[in-house]
């Protein structure tokens, strides 16, 4: 599984903090799920995409 | 408060309660630690309230789940091996019978724990066929304890009475060393 979360987060001028605390986990999350090591719950891929302003099949491709 | 801080004060206290906990093992007195213990529990409750950071999320918890499965099962795996060895080896030294007791019940205690906490999460129904399994499983580890105590324990053992050790059965090993009191 990929994702854009990088390329959207970069768009938005986020840092990897700042978007963990939007979301509500930590940091090291955020990178794991950037590097593709971690695949997020439903719940964590919707609160991603409403703040990277996208949907979640758009974030998120198979 | 931030979460260095929060993991700054948690080593400390982890620290502290371990130096209690070897004086109190040392001078053989076990309220003081409980008491600090609880008060260090509760007081690490509270400053984790106060926290504004995320300490753990959902990875962490699949992380958590995952480890406290196979630390269970390689935990389980070895009482049991160790419970075997030390019971076979038991005539060498009557000290290592309660050892792999307490590995054997110890063991038992963790895997019923361990179901009980997973039924409670998965929210089984007392109709689920699911459930009926895990009551199966607690039956049967029930009658494998009552029969393992029958068979390994307490029957042929030393006595203290009276200021002297006495033959509760047929022990097959020498009575305690330790002055009986």
């Amino acid at each position: 599984m990929t994702n854009r979360i990088k390329e959207l987060r970069a768009k938005y001028n986020l840092t990897q903090e700042e978007l963990a605390s939007k979301v509500g986990v930590r940091r090291e999350t955020i990178v794991f799920l950037e590097q593709g090591k971690y695949n997020p719950s439903l719940k964590l891929a919707y609160d991603i995409a409403c703040v990277l302003g996208t949907k979640v099949d758009d974030l998120f491709s198979f | 408060m931030t979460l260095k801080q929060y993991q700054k004060i948690k080593l400390i206290l982890t620290v502290v309660l371990a130096f209690v906990f070897s004086q109190a093992i040392v001078l053989k007195s076990f309220v003081p630690p409980i008491i600090l213990l609880l008060a260090v529990s509760l007081l690490l409750i509270m400053l984790r309230r106060r926290v504004t950071e995320v300490i753990a999320d959902e990875r962490d918890y699949i992380t958590g789940g995952k480890s406290a499965l196979l630390a269970i099962q390689i935990y389980s795996w070895l009482a049991v091996i160790g419970m075997f060895i030390l019971y076979a080896f038991r005539d060498l030294n009557p000290a290592y019978e309660p050892v792999a007791m307490t590995l054997a019940y110890s063991t038992c205690v963790l895997m019923i724990l361990y179901s009980l906490i997973f039924r409670y999460y998965n929210k089984v129904k007392l109709t689920d066929k699911k459930f009926i399994y895990i009551i199966f499983v607690f039956i049967l580890f029930f009658v494998l304890a009552i029969a393992s105590i029958r068979l390994f324990s307490g029957e042929d053992d030393w006595i203290c009475k009276d200021g002297q050790w006495i033959e509760h059965g047929h022990p097959d090993f020498p009575s305690p060393a330790v002055p009986c009191k």
